[in-house]
């Protein structure tokens, strides 16, 4: 199911994909509690995208932002600093990536109140509101895995089918 | 000789070799509170050659991890993963979460990162082994591969001389697979790992908690194996769908 990605872009496609998994052999079955999490993941992408579901934190309370640690997700790594507070510096560093993110890292240590007073100049926009879209001029960049939008002084992060403002990431 | 003498004789002859037996192979408790016992690290080794030997294979993972707030209290989210892979340089890794679903493809020559939602790839060269690609990928552009673990075990990224505590933990069943238990000690980690007994030595739970914070966030990951997927080698070339678009990959300050 994973040999066209664009499928699994186009929800009625997607469905033609997964009766083809139904139909796989019974190496394929075997994983069956696996498969869900396929479908799971499917349908997040086509939602991602818009027009399925959406991740929707617009009720989440800020304080469910301010993380000072996390769990790790494996033991082998050699650049492993287990003692980063990785929220440390959140009046003026929020969204410092890269040293302890891990592939499932879901939270945004960004938008939350002290995030909101940190200095702004006139021309770019407030560190923490949402926008539905991003100027036309501004220029993506992938850093930590994250695609984030960069538009002159102003640094965007996606969210859900939206852009919240953060302080530029690097 | 003396009926009176032959039987203590016998009798000693009989009892001496288990004695010294028992001797030799059992430490006293206060040695096995702290030490690392060389079976869970062999069954480390073990699993980590029979890891490096599979060529085909599809895993999976669903992740719950913590992360620890301000004050100590602690939320839970959930992430889950399906891999392809083809030894010695090929990959396929889907990740979802709640906040995004990413794709990495790698065929052994261009590593690409595709995130769906938002049509956007990035693609750099890189030619290498799988375990030389997931340490690249942390190390240069802080990007952590699902279950990096599974691709550095049994190769020299993985050493065992970190381990400061290591002891079987008995068996446990994941799903309908009977499995032995073993938790390690290093640095601020402490981790289980559950082996599924019998010939094929897969991993199929790991359990890590993080001491550095007192909250100790932990994180577990179920894993489900296909050893016989059903992929064909083309799902490692990426092929950028219509409408995508390239966007450049920025390395970590400093690498």
């Amino acid at each position: 199911m994973n040999r066209s990605f664009t499928r699994l872009v186009a929800i009625p496609l997607a469905v033609l994909a997964f009766s083809s998994l139904a139909m796989a052999p019974l190496a394929e079955a075997g994983n069956r509690g696996h498969g869900g999490g396929g479908q799971r993941a499917a349908v997040k992408a086509g939602g991602g995208g818009g027009g399925g579901r959406q991740i929707d934190n617009s009720r989440r309370d800020a304080r469910s932002n301010d993380v000072r640690n996390t769990s790790v997700n494996n033991v082998s790594s050699r650049n492993r600093n287990t003692n980063v507070n990785v929220n440390k510096n959140v009046n003026v560093d929020v969204d410092r990536r890269g040293c302890c993110g891990g592939w499932d890292d879901d939270y945004h240590p960004i938008a939350t109140a002290a995030a909101v007073t940190a200095t702004v100049a006139v021309t770019s926009a407030v560190v923490g509101s949402i926008v539905r879209s991003v100027p036309p001029n501004c220029v993506p960049v992938n850093y930590g895995g994250i695609i984030y939008q960069q538009c002159g002084s102003t640094w965007y992060q996606p969210q859900g089918g939206q852009y919240v403002v953060i302080n530029p990431p690097y | 000789m003396k009926p009176g003498l032959f039987a203590p004789l016998l009798l000693a002859i009989a009892l001496a070799p288990p004695l010294a037996h028992a001797q030799a192979t059992a430490p006293s408790p206060a040695a096995q509170a702290t030490a690392v016992d060389p079976a869970a690290i062999q069954a480390l080794k073990d699993m980590g050659t029979y890891l490096q030997g599979l060529s085909r294979f599809r895993v999976s993972t669903d992740l719950t991890g913590e992360r620890v707030l301000a004050d100590g209290q602690k939320l839970q989210h959930a992430a889950s993963a399906v891999i392809d892979v083809a030894r010695p340089n090929k990959l396929r890794a889907r990740m979802s979460s709640a906040r995004s679903v990413r794709e990495l493809i790698y065929d052994g020559r261009h590593a690409t990162l595709y995130t769906p939602a938002q049509k956007a790839y990035s693609t750099v060269e890189f030619t290498g082994s799988l375990a030389e690609l997931v340490a690249r990928l942390e190390q240069r552009y802080g990007i952590e591969v699902p279950l990096a673990d599974l691709f550095l075990w049994g190769t020299p990224a993985a050493p065992a001389d970190g381990i400061e505590s290591a002891m079987n933990a008995g068996q446990d069943f994941i799903g309908d697979d009977l499995c032995d238990q073993y938790a390690f000690r290093q640095g601020k980690l402490d981790w289980q790992i559950w082996i599924k007994a019998g010939g094929k030595p897969l991993p199929r739970k790991l359990v890590i908690t993080n001491r550095a914070d007192e909250a100790r966030p932990q994180s577990s990951s179920l894993i489900e194996w296909n050893l016989k997927p059903g992929f064909q080698d083309a799902i490692f070339t990426f092929v950028p769908s219509k409408g995508s678009k390239s966007v450049e990959l920025r390395a970590l300050d400093g690498k």
